[in-house]
C-alpha cells in the first residue's frame, strides 16, 4: 500500500515539476525572442534558438536517455521481475535512474575499435546519419501552444513550417541511410545483412507510413503540426473534440504500426536479430555504438511525439480545457498544456515498450506481408473513405461517426468470445484416475 | 501449470492478428500495473508469498535468502561438548571415509586421562570438499555435522577456505547418555559434568529422530554469530 501511494505521489510530483519546467521553457523562449527583436530580427528566430536548446537538447535527450533505464525497469515489471537496482544512492535504488550515469560513463570511456577493412568515411558518418534525422524530427513537433509571455508570442516548438508532415516524411526517409551505411561500411557480412534488411524493411514501411497520414491531412486541411493540433481542439460530436484518433482510428493503427517498424525495435527488430544475424552495428563500439543505440530511443520518443501531436490532440489537456484557459494565467496555462503533451508522450513511449516486450519477432516474410498485404490496403481504404467523408460533409461529423464505428468494430472484434485457452481444472478432467488418487 | 493445447487452425479473428495483439497488450498492462504499483512480498519462502497484488517472485539474494531444506548439507561444524571442547575423539574415521581427502587431523592424549584422545588440529579444506556428507555418516560420536545451513563464504585467498578447529567449533553443545566421558567420570569440573549429564539424551536411532537435529538450532543465529566474528559468515 505504501508503494501504491508513493507511485501516485511520484507521478503527481513529476507532472507538477513538468508544468513548472515548461513555464521556465516558455520564459526562456520569450526572453530569447525579446533579445532577437531588440537586435532587429523576427522574434521567432530567438525563440527557435531557445527552443532548440530547451526542447531538443534538454527535453528530448533526457527523455530518450531515461527510456534506456525505463526499458529495464518497465520490462521487469511486465515480466514479474524487479529490474536494475544494484546501483544505490544513500541506500535507495531511485528507480534505477543512476544507471543512466553508469551507462553514459561506460559508453564514453569504452575503447573504440575499428575494423581494418572499413570504409573509413562512411563508417564514421553512419552513426551521425542514424542519429541526426531522428533528432531533427523533433523540431516540428509542437510541445506547447502559442502563448503571450513578456509581451512576446511564443510557442514551445522549434519550427512550425507549413510543410510539417512532409518534413517528417523526408527525415524519416533519411534515417534509412544511417543503418544501411553502418552495415555497408563495416565490411562485415553479418552487418551488411542487417543493413540490407533494415533498408528493405524501412523502405517498405515508408509507403504505408505516408499513406496513413494522408487521411489526417485531408481531415484537418493542413500539413502544419501546430495548426493540426489547434484543429483537434474544436468540438465535433457535441463536446467531444475532433481528435485524430476519433477521426482516423484506422489511420492511427496503420501509422503507429508502420512507424514502430521504422524504429527497428522488436517485434520488427530484424535488422539486429541477435539470434541469427547480429545487426548493422556489430562493428561499432564505444560512443559510436551509443549513438546508434540512442538513436533508437530518440526514434521512440519522436514516434510518440508525432502520434501525440497528430492523433491524440497534442498539447490539448482535453479535460477542463476551457476552464483551465479561463482561470489560469497564460504562462501557467501554457505550462499545463505542455505537461499534458508530455504525459501523453510518456504513455505512448510506455505503450511502445509494452509491445516491444510482448510480441515475438516476425519472420522476414511476415514483416513484408504485414506491410504490403495488411497495412497498405488498410491505409488506402482509409484514405478513400476519409476523402469521401470529407467531401460529403466538410464539418467532419460524418468522418467522426465513421471513426466511432471503426473503434466500436475494433473493440467488438477484440472482445468477441476468445478461445478457452486454459480450461478450468483441465488437468483433473483429462486424468480422472489421477484426480481420484487425490 | 502445464496443460494440453490442441493444435487447431487459426480462426478469422486470430489471423487478423491485431485483435489478439490488443488482448495481449491488455494482459501485459494488467501485469505491469500489479507489479509496478504494489509492493513485492519479500517472504524468503517464495512458495508462501502472497501474489494477489504484486507477482514478483525475485529474491534479492545477498539481502534476502531462501530457506534450505532441513537435510541441506552446508558448511561443516565440529559439535562442541558443554565444557567447550569438541566431541571429536580423533578416531580418523571421517578422514578415512572422506573421498576427497580434505580432512586433516592431529590427535593428542587428553592430559591426565589414560584413555581419551582429542584433536589438537582438525582442518577441513572446503575447496577440496565434495560435500558428500560421508564424514557425518562415518562419525561414531556425532562430532561433525553439516547442519549449519551455510555455504562456505567466498574469500579473497585460498587459505580462507581452509577451516581449522577454531572456526569449525560452533553451534549449540550436545551430550548423549552413552558418552564415555560421562560414564567414566572423566576429570571435569563438577558443574560442567552435571550440566552434561542433565543435557544427555539417548542416541538417535534414525535421521528423522528429533534428537538428530539440534533443538533450538538457528541458521540465522549462526550466521550473525559468524558475521560478528568477522570471518564473512554470510
Amino acid at each position: 500500500m505504501k508503494r501504491f501511494v508513493g507511485m501516485w505521489l511520484v507521478i503527481g510530483a513529476v507532472l507538477v515539476g513538468l508544468a513548472a519546467l515548461f513555464q521556465a521553457f516558455y520564459l526562456a523562449a520569450a526572453l530569447a525572442s525579446a533579445v532577437a527583436v531588440r537586435l532587429g530580427a523576427p522574434g521567432f528566430y530567438g525563440s527557435a534558438v531557445a527552443n532548440t536548446v530547451t526542447l531538443m537538447v534538454v527535453l528530448l535527450m533526457t527523455v530518450a536517455a531515461l527510456l534506456t533505464v525505463a526499458e529495464r525497469k518497465w520490462s521487469a515489471a511486465m515480466q514479474d521481475r524487479v529490474g536494475a537496482n544494484r546501483i544505490r544512492v544513500f541506500g535507495t535504488a531511485l528507480g534505477g535512474v543512476p544507471y543512466l550515469l553508469a551507462d553514459a560513463l561506460k559508453m564514453l570511456t569504452k575503447e573504440s575499435t575499428y575494423p581494418a577493412a572499413r570504409s573509413r568515411f562512411l563508417f564514421e558518418l553512419a552513426p551521425v546519419l542514424a542519429f541526426a534525422p531522428a533528432f531533427a524530427l523533433f523540431a516540428v513537433i509542437p510541445v506547447g501552444p502559442d502563448v503571450q509571455v513578456l509581451g512576446q508570442k511564443v510557442a514551445l516548438v522549434v519550427a512550425s513550417p507549413d510543410v510539417g508532415l512532409l518534413w517528417i516524411f523526408a527525415l524519416a526517409g533519411l534515417a534509412v541511410y544511417g543503418t544501411t551505411l553502418a552495415g555497408w561500411a563495416s565490411n562485415n557480412r553479418a552487418a551488411l545483412l542487417g543493413g540490407v534488411r533494415a533498408a528493405s524493411q524501412m523502405v517498405s514501411y515508408e509507403v504505408s507510413l505516408g499513406m496513413s497520414l494522408v487521411g489526417v491531412m485531408l481531415a484537418y486541411r493542413t500539413l502544419n503540426l501546430q495548426e493540426m493540433t489547434v484543429a483537434q481542439g474544436a468540438a465535433v460530436l457535441g463536446p467531444v473534440p475532433a481528435l485524430g484518433i476519433l477521426l482516423q482510428p484506422l489511420g492511427f493503427l496503420v501509422f503507429f504500426t508502420s512507424s514502430f517498424a521504422e524504429t527497428k525495435r522488436a517485434p520488427f527488430d530484424l535488422p539486429e536479430g541477435e539470434s541469427e544475424i547480429v545487426g548493422y552495428f556489430v562493428e561499432y563500439s564505444g560512443m559510436k555504438f551509443g549513438m546508434l543505440f540512442l538513436a533508437e530511443f530518440v526514434e521512440v520518443v519522436i514516434l510518440a511525439g508525432v502520434v501525440t501531436a497528430v492523433f491524440l490532440g497534442g498539447w490539448h489537456p482535453i479535460f477542463f480545457e476551457g476552464w483551465l484557459k479561463a482561470s489560469l494565467p497564460p504562462l501557467v496555462f501554457g505550462g499545463v498544456c505542455a505537461m499534458a503533451f508530455m504525459a501523453k508522450l510518456v504513455v505512448l513511449c510506455w505503450l511502445q515498450l509494452v509491445i516491444r516486450w510482448l510480441l515475438p519477432r516476425f519472420r522476414f516474410d511476415q514483416v513484408q506481408a504485414l506491410c504490403w498485404k495488411m497495412l497498405l490496403p488498410a491505409a488506402l481504404i482509409n484514405l478513400f473513405v476519409t476523402g469521401a467523408a470529407v467531401l460529403l460533409d466538410p464539418s467532419l461529423q460524418l468522418l467522426a461517426w465513421i471513426g466511432v464505428a471503426e473503434i466500436v468494430a475494433i473493440f467488438g472484434v477484440t472482445a468477441a468470445a476468445a478461445r478457452a485457452v486454459a480450461p478450468a481444472h483441465a488437468h483433473e478432467g483429462s486424468h480422472p484416475a489421477h484426480a481420484a488418487g487425490h | 501449470m502445464p496443460y494440453q493445447l490442441e493444435n487447431q487452425p487459426a480462426d478469422v479473428r486470430e489471423s487478423l492478428y491485431f485483435p489478439e495483439v490488443f488482448r495481449a497488450i491488455g494482459i501485459v498492462i494488467r501485469t505491469f500495473w500489479r507489479n509496478a504499483f504494489f509492493s513485492r512480498d519479500a517472504n524468503p519462502d517464495v512458495l508462501a508469498r502472497d501474489l494477489s497484488y504484486s507477482r514478483v517472485t525475485t529474491v534479492m539474494y545477498p539481502e534476502e535468502k531462501t530457506t534450505y531444506a532441513p537435510g541441506y548439507r552446508g558448511l561443516h561444524r565440529l559439535v562442541p561438548r558443554v565444557d567447550g571442547r569438541p566431541r571429536c575423539v580423533a578416531c580418523y574415521m571421517c578422514a578415512t571415509a572422506c573421498p576427497a581427502q580434505c580432512i586433516y587431523i592431529e590427535a593428542a592424549e587428553v592430559e591426565g586421562d589414560p584413555i581419551e584422545k582429542w584433536p589438537t588440529r582438525f582442518v577441513i579444506d572446503e575447496l577440496r570438499c565434495v560435500v558428500c556428507g560421508f564424514c557425518v555418516e562415518a562419525c561414531p560420536k556425532d562430532a561433525i555435522r553439516m547442519d549449519t545451513g551455510l555455504h562456505p563464504p567466498p574469500t579473497y585467498e585460498r587459505t580462507g577456505q581452509v577451516y581449522d578447529e577454531k572456526r569449525l567449533l560452533r553451534g549449540p553443545p550436545v551430550s548423549y547418555d552413552y558418552d564415555p566421558w560421562l560414564r567414566r567420570g572423566a576429570k571435569l569440573p563438577e558443574g560442567d559434568m552435571k550440566r552434561m549429564r542433565d543435557l544427555a539424551r539417548p542416541f538417535a536411532q534414525d535421521a528423522k529422530d528429533e534428537f538428530s537435529q539440534t533443538p533450538g538450532f538457528s541458521v540465522r543465529a549462526l550466521a550473525s554469530e559468524a558475521k560478528g566474528r568477522g570471518d564473512g559468515g554470510s
